[in-house]
């Protein structure tokens, strides 16, 4: 059957009644060949158009349309808004699409996400309008996970951190450090405010957003195509991205649910920081596996095989950069005493590298210089900002599954049918056409 | 006909109530304000139980020591004792049965306190500082539980060096409440435990955060029949959320308000969201009073779900508050929370701020001669004490220039007040319209 364009669009007015296909809609026993006849029909859209703005129809959605936090109606004195227990949000796991996220999300979802983005722009331009503590996490709406990038200091700790260098007559570190937190913090915030594809296929791998929408997979698809040229197993994983194998949606793995729960048994402060820093550059793993394209001497294996223990673990990266840093010497204050118990198996300089722009390269107590300081020309990705932080987990947490023994989710390049060769390199799909 | 304080009801504007040429908000309320306050801000108040003859108020302060007075029914203020940490103190709490009270420090101690000898022992050993620490009294046990940064939650019997049990938490333990058979522990990460304390402590749930943001203080309320039923979760996001255990209807019963916010009605206009230090609940009508770092502190109804009454706004943040055991006596501490850490930097040595910072407010801390005849400020800091006063006050001018947006912001920064205030609560009425 023909697809229905208008489906597509968010607007079909014969809903069930349509001759035409209608995919995602009758579930996700589609199988296969739904969600690549989906990229395919998307991405003529997808390219086209900049933004996910599908459509202004209001389809006529059975779910309620409160936004999450109900309580914006707050008044004064006679009463509280209520507050709506996130009915909403559990919309996106009934529709049927819940072991297929490859597929187009249906009119409903959209919006759903499309809301969920809106509070998140939001929420942000509240929170730094509004003068609130900063050095907390966040989520967007309740039974979400946190977003990274943002570190969660209470007031008492961070005072007891200017008790103790007080003592130590080092006041002047402390104020930089408590500098540099807030420079993160800020770059977050403009990153989730803008809001660019990079942040948005990050939040879908958070978990945060529920479904891999169509624009954030053609993203997707585009940065992979990109890493081609890379010389070592990073683009193995594009095929476990694209091949849709049923372990495809699962291959976003392990590193990130790590990531949130690897909060800090932080004793000193500034280990805290490195740790919650670490969950902040979160794409910093990612980045371990272009080490060689600068100059490293290890080899492509090793550099990979290096971030998988990194991988488990959310804070070693910055262990190891911490303590070889690629680009200066000196390290950051914060170097070594914080660091106990912590692996320091990761013996390679390449390591480094990933935080070498989150260090800020030669000076020492700065360490949290903005991210994306440093050029990485091996990436040509489109945005450069979101480099330090959440672009480029999508490529790279397949790499941590190289080492597991029996990879499920991808092949290595050699072993790749020519067809799916030729379909990995190809701009478009035609698998299945 | 008002409540707070000997003069004016409140709704009378605080401004330049002492007449002087500063305006000086530092009790709006004209409450009573406690002699011999602590010289650094204050962590935690505690009241004694009922337990106890009279009414005694324990705070602890990050001075590193903790203080005791009797307040009297007159409103006199009494300073009895006091005991030292090495670190400061983050949390206090009595026994049971008023003899003792227990000490949560950043030295990673907690101490006993025996009132009666006045000697303090240490009763219990984190990794980390400890955050929170409450009294357990159980039908067949009975036993301190100190939550830390170290994520243990441990439980002590106070005659053993070793703990009772550890519990682990998935993140820094940040605030804790318990009333037998419930605790609540919210840690960062906005992690939410409920513990259920019968023959011994166990996880009961873990519950979603009804919060978006940081959790900063939590407070269990009891229905009805005085069991307790749920908890009241405030974040740093002037946020407070209501939250029943077992609802029978969960999406109606629980809720969140928000509170402690500029413009609170208009939020289409930028407002600016404070930090809910603290939430105490009513021991007897069962209304819940909440402070901000905004220097206010409100009183609300969360069966009505109405606001019962707010303050005029202190020139410091309110970092405490306390109900003594029969609703008499609501104690709040004003004292910088360290909400302001937006920009530090080049603003903190530059002398002549420095000058205008202190001023006259500054030096009001040793010589109350600008102070109206209420108040007796009675904090005299020794010369060790000033000088480290005097070094917070530069850093604190520095750290309150705040991010530019609101210039209230740096008015309600400039002094360094450390006090301490009583006043005196009648009743708290419902519905409407104040009487407070």
């Amino acid at each position: 059957m023909a697809i229905c364009q208008f489906f597509l669009q968010g607007r079909c007015r014969f809903g069930d009644r349509c001759w035409n296909e209608h995919p995602g809609a009758r579930g996700a026993g589609g199988g296969r060949q739904q969600p690549q006849q989906q990229l395919s029909g998307n991405n003529r859209r997808g390219w086209n158009t900049t933004s996910q703005r599908y459509s202004n129809v209001i389809q006529p959605s059975s779910f309620s349309k409160s936004t999450p936090w109900g309580g914006s109606r707050d008044q004064e004195k006679p009463s509280f808004g209520s507050f709506n227990s996130g009915a909403s949000t559990n919309r996106n796991k009934g529709f049927g699409l819940s072991e297929n996220r490859f597929a187009s999300l249906s009119p409903e979802e959209q919006k759903d996400e499309k809301k969920l983005l809106e509070g998140i722009v939001k929420d942000m331009e509240v929170w730094e309008s509004s003068g609130q503590w900063i050095f907390s996490v966040y989520s967007p709406v309740k039974k979400k996970p946190n977003i990274s990038g943002f570190i969660d200091i209470s007031p008492e700790e961070l005072k007891l951190e200017y008790h103790n260098f007080l003592t130590s007559n080092n006041l002047q570190s402390y104020l930089n450090s408590v500098q540099c937190l807030i420079n993160q913090w800020r770059n977050r915030v403009n990153e989730l405010k803008s809001l660019n594809i990079s942040t948005k296929v990050a939040l879908c791998i958070e978990k945060v957003l529920e479904h891999y929408s169509s624009s954030t997979l053609l993203f997707a698809h585009f940065f992979f195509f990109q890493f081609s040229d890379v010389k070592n197993g990073v683009n193995q994983a594009a095929p476990a991205f694209g091949f849709g194998s049923s372990q495809a949606a699962t291959f976003v793995s392990p590193g990130f649910p790590v990531k949130n729960s690897s909060s800090d048994n932080a004793q000193n402060f500034s280990f805290k920081i490195n740790s919650g820093f670490a969950t902040a550059s979160s794409g910093s793993p990612a980045v371990l596996g272009s080490s060689p394209a600068f100059g490293a001497a290890a080899s492509a294996s090793s550099a990979i095989s290096t971030s998988a223990p990194a991988f488990g673990f959310g804070k070693p990266e910055i262990t190891s950069a911490a303590s070889f840093s690629f680009k200066s010497p000196a390290d950051s204050s914060f170097g070594s005493p914080g660091f106990s118990g912590l692996p320091t198996s990761l013996a390679t300089g390449p390591v480094s590298t990933p935080v070498a722009p989150a260090f800020g390269g030669g000076d020492s107590v700065a360490g949290f210089g903005s991210p994306g300081s440093h050029s990485h020309t091996a990436f040509s990705k489109p945005s450069n900002d979101t480099f330090g932080n959440s672009s480029i987990p999508t490529s790279f947490s397949a790499p941590s599954s190289i080492i597991a023994p029996d990879n499920v989710l991808f092949t290595p390049r050699d072993k790749l049918t020519v067809q799916e060769l030729e379909q990995f390199q190809s701009k478009k799909f035609t698998l299945g056409k | 006909m008002s409540l707070f304080g000997t003069t004016s009801g409140f709704g009378t504007s605080g401004t330049s109530m002492f007449g002087s040429t500063t305006t000086d908000n530092h009790n709006p309320m004209k409450d009573i304000e406690v002699t011999s306050s602590p010289d650094d801000s204050i962590g935690c108040l505690s009241f004694s139980p009922p337990t106890l003859p009279g009414n005694f108020l324990i705070a602890g302060s990050w001075a590193n020591d903790v203080r005791c007075w009797e307040v009297q029914d007159s409103g006199q203020t009494i300073p009895k004792a006091q005991q030292m940490h090495t670190g400061p103190v983050l949390d206090v709490c009595w026994s049971d049965d008023g003899s003792k009270v227990f000490t949560a420090s950043c030295d990673k101690t907690a101490k006993m306190w025996d009132l009666s000898s006045n000697q303090a022992i240490q009763i219990a050993q984190h990794d980390a500082p400890v955050k929170t620490i409450h009294w357990i009294k159980a039908p067949n046990y009975s036993c301190v539980m100190t939550g830390s940064w170290d994520k243990t939650l441990k439980f002590w019997d106070t005659r053993s060096s070793n703990p009772m049990m550890v519990l682990q938490l998935p993140e820094r333990c940040y605030c804790a409440d318990v009333i037998y058979p419930m605790a609540v522990v919210a840690t960062a990460e906005r992690g939410l435990i409920v513990y259920q304390l019968e023959n011994q402590p166990s996880e009961f749930r873990r519950i979603e955060s009804p919060l978006k943001h940081q959790h900063r203080c939590v407070a269990i309320f009891k229905d009805k029949q005085n069991k307790p039923t749920g908890f009241a979760l405030g974040s740093i996001e002037g946020r407070v959320a209501i939250h029943y255990i077992n609802p029978p209807n969960p999406a109606k019963d629980n809720f969140t308000f928000k509170c402690h916010r500029s413009n609170g009605t208009n939020t289409s206009a930028p407002q600016d969201i404070y930090a809910v230090n603290g939430i105490a609940f009513h021991p007897v009508h069962g209304t819940l009073a909440t402070v901000g770092s905004d220097g206010r502190f409100s009183f609300w109804d969360k069966d009505a779900r109405t606001k019962l009454k707010t303050s005029e706004q202190l020139d410091q943040p309110i970092s405490a508050c306390c109900f003594n055991h029969n609703g008499n006596i609501f104690a709040y501490a004003s004292s910088y929370d360290w909400s302001k850490v937006r920009t530090p930097g080049p603003a903190l040595y530059d002398p002549r701020r420095q000058s205008r910072a202190l001023g006259s407010e500054g030096l009001g801390l040793s010589c109350d001669s600008s102070q109206g005849a209420q108040v007796s400020l009675g904090r005299s800091p020794s010369p060790a004490c000033n000088r480290k006063l005097q070094g917070f006050l530069q850093w604190f001018w520095g750290f309150s220039t705040a991010f530019g947006q609101n210039p209230e912001h740096r008015k309600h920064s400039a002094s360094g007040h450390y006090g301490l205030l009583c006043c005196w609560v009648k009743k708290h009425r419902q519905a409407g319209g104040c009487t407070l």
